[in-house]
């Protein structure tokens, strides 16, 4: 590989494997986002701190398999409480996402402060799993990161009829013997995992743009599936590298927040822009609507004054 | 308060002011978080919690300080804003609303985030503080009123909940109107729509009073949390505004007082005392928590288990036959709670029904048999598929249902397997 002046191997590899990241959610999180899934994936996302946290402090180790592994035990734990409270509360979706959420990230923040008060060596750099923090990145870490990305679009690309028809009729699919529930269970633990491999970049706090911007963002330009999945993919490679460069360009910068200003971005011009579904196609539409109706108004009145009418004669 | 055994009195009184901090701002949140909860608003809550944050930034690079009024105006702003926003995705891009508030509030936090970092040397404003809070240093900013020196965040959350305890007070009964019924409280002239941004705007002004002692992700936990906790516990929206409040505060000092046990952050423990509160309603609470309904299951499974015993042994009787098998241990202990609760008797070597064991098994198989014959006579079914539907609902029937059965089926003898129906106790059959 030929290499642009003064950017360094490490920072090629990272900046490749983001861009694998953001794809991936983009892709994962299109279905998510069709199924109405989009703040469920927020309460397994900032319950992974707790899971990064603890994985650390069961093990003594911090490279990135461990603690990830931990993340993702905790946001399955987080999705297992939904599905807990759902069983046997009456309490509604919409305040168990919010208890899971707010419940497992305090009990991330204890873990988290609990260790630093005590000194704890090693525990360095636990914090940018808030916000998100590439620099760190090893070049192997951002290489498993990329496999694992990979591994979850291929996983997709192999369900993508399931996904599509559970995404769109649940009820049609669950009629004609579809293991909706099951499917369903597939796609939100996709979600987690894809939470998880996001979180170095974008951090618990905000990793959840990463898989619900980008998709809603390509759904502002098209209507089918087949061309939203890779759109959606395209702008979450896009916004990812797009926040890693500019963080790394600022110093102190987090890289979640850019990320996800960068995403905010592309949704902000593609909701003025984008063909039919954009404000500015709406706004013309509409006043083509009116217009086309003033003129059959115009030509009615003008033809029962003058013309005779063709069916009379 | 003696936290701190041996300690001398102002560290001590710094405790107690950050423990009053604390729960004056839980109380505000839970006294909020009882409306969002039971109108479905909890994510919107945590929408607004996150998307305060960059409307407190401009507010103190305005000048402002976290925790001070001039902050208040900036986030209720900038909750507004977020509500609009919202809305404008679904009406004009047709944004799904949770996809929608995902997008919105995780840019306005973003927006926040880099806004801290980039003037962090202009402004007073630690990242931390902004994702968990920091009540521990709370009780060092204070302003001095009326000769004590107060902290400032403390005075903050009791003005907030103030207003906002004053201002749901004023608007309780079209609150109550708005969340159950938001139709008809609009066709009786409740301005819902203005009813729902005052709510909005106390969520926006108890989320600013919070955001210095638990810092802005926390906050969900103290809106959502204790309300939905208190919905498990108690039927009447009043009531639950009350639980709710306790079990905010109750958490507020309780995580506190861990907190400073395991040397950790309030915030974090706060939040994790919360959810211990949760998991034990939902464990507890004397009609809908887990216990409860376990108990009432395993009641009715006991009742039926006894009550189909009791009409086998009538309907052997009736046939003349022997007495049935028992079929299991669950039958042997059925049959030693009807011996003792003077049901059924041991005859020789059978059991023999009593005259209020007769009683009750003539109800039983009275049901069952009128299930029968009104099921032969509406619904197109085989005779073997009578059996099954009657077999259940035959413990559910009161005495009122079996006369209305009894007059749409004619008065009719028998059931349709030619058994005789046997007849109401206490009235003889017309």
């Amino acid at each position: 590989m030929s290499q642009p002046a003064g950017i360094p191997y490490n920072t090629l590899v990272v900046a490749a494997a983001v861009a694998a990241v953001g794809f991936a959610a983009g892709v994962i999180g299109s279905f998510g986002v069709l199924r109405r899934r989009a703040l469920v994936s927020d309460a397994a996302a900032h319950a992974t701190l707790a899971g990064v946290v603890a994985a650390f402090l069961a093990t003594g180790r911090r490279d990135l398999p461990t603690l990830l592994a931990g993340a993702f035990a905790a946001a399955v734990l987080a999705l297992g409480g939904l599905v807990v409270i759902r069983r046997f509360t009456r309490t509604r979706d919409d305040a168990a996402t919010a208890i899971v959420l707010g419940v497992s990230f305090g009990l991330g923040i204890a873990l988290l402060a609990g260790i630093s008060a005590r000194g704890i060596p090693g525990a360095g750099g636990l914090e940018h799993f808030l916000l998100g923090h590439t620099a760190a990145l090893t070049a192997g870490d951002a290489t498993a990161l990329a496999a694992a990305a990979a591994l979850a679009v291929l996983i997709v690309w192999l369900g993508l009829k399931e996904a599509t028809l559970v995404a769109f009729d649940p009820a049609f699919a669950a009629a004609t013997g579809w293991p909706v529930a099951l499917i369903d269970y597939a796609l939100v633990t996709l979600m987690a995992a894809m939470v998880v491999v996001g979180l170095p970049a974008a951090g618990a706090v905000l990793v959840t743009a990463l898989v619900v911007i980008p998709p809603v963002t390509a759904r502002l330009w098209t209507e089918r599936v087949a061309t939203m999945v890779p759109l959606a993919g395209a702008i979450g490679l896009v916004a990812a590298v797009g926040g890693v460069a500019t963080s790394n360009a600022v110093p102190r910068l987090p890289t979640g927040p850019t990320i996800v200003l960068v995403a905010a971005g592309v949704f902000s011009l593609s909701f003025f822009v984008a063909p039919r579904r954009g404000w500015f196609a709406r706004r013309r539409a509409a006043v083509d609507a009116a217009r086309a109706l003033a003129e059959r108004l115009r030509a009615a009145a003008a033809g029962e004054q003058t013309a005779p009418d063709p069916r009379g004669a | 308060m003696n936290l701190v055994p041996g300690s001398e009195g102002g560290f001590a009184a710094l405790h107690a002011w950050a423990i009053a901090t604390a729960a004056v701002v839980a109380a505000g949140c839970a006294l909020v978080g009882t409306l969002l909860v039971v109108r479905r608003m909890s994510l919107l809550g945590d929408a607004i919690s996150h998307a305060v944050l960059p409307g407190i930034v401009l507010a103190v690079l305005a000048g402002g300080r976290p925790g001070g009024f001039a902050v208040l105006g900036g986030a209720v702003v900038a909750a507004v804003v977020t509500v609009l926003l919202v809305q404008a995705l679904r009406s004009e891009g047709g944004v799904a609303e949770d996809a929608g508030t995902g997008v919105v509030f995780t840019t306005l936090f973003a927006v926040g985030v880099v806004l801290a970092s980039a003037l962090a040397r202009r402004i007073d404003l630690d990242p931390s503080c902004v994702l968990y809070g920091v009540l521990e240093f709370v009780p060092f900013d204070t302003v001095a009123v009326a000769g004590l020196e107060v902290p400032r965040a403390f005075l903050t959350g009791v003005v907030v909940l103030g207003l906002v305890g004053a201002g749901l007070a004023a608007t309780w009964k079209d609150q109550v109107f708005a969340a159950f019924d938001a139709e008809a409280a609009r066709a009786v002239g409740v301005p819902v729509a203005a009813v729902t941004t005052g709510l909005l705007a106390a969520t926006a002004l108890v989320t600013v009073a919070s955001f210095e002692a638990v810092g802005a992700i926390l906050v969900v936990a103290m809106l959502v949390v204790p309300a939905a906790a208190a919905e498990l516990l108690v039927r009447r929206l009043a009531w639950m505004a009350v639980v709710a409040v306790v079990l905010g505060v109750a958490a507020a000092c309780l995580g506190y007082m861990a907190a400073y046990r395991l040397d950790t952050s309030a915030a974090g423990m706060i939040a994790v005392v919360l959810g211990l509160e949760y998991a034990v309603a939902a464990i507890v609470a004397p009609e809908d928590g887990v216990l409860a309904r376990g108990a009432a299951r395993a009641r009715l499974a006991w009742r039926v288990r006894c009550e189909d015993l009791l009409a086998r042994l009538w309907r052997a009787d009736e046939a003349r036959a022997g007495p049935p098998a028992a079929t299991g241990p669950g039958d042997w202990a059925a049959a030693a709670w009807l011996r003792v609760s003077g049901r059924i008797v041991r005859d020789g070597d059978r059991w023999g029904l009593t005259a209020p064991g007769r009683a009750e098994a003539e109800t039983v198989v009275r049901s069952h048999r009128l299930w029968e014959a009104w099921l032969g006579r509406h619904v197109e079914l085989p005779l073997d598929h009578l059996h099954p539907p009657a077999e259940w609902i035959e413990h559910h029937l009161g005495a009122d249902v079996r006369r209305r059965i009894e007059a749409e089926v004619g008065g009719e003898e028998s059931d349709p397997h030619g058994r005789a129906i046997p007849r109401e106790r206490g009235r003889p059959n017309a």
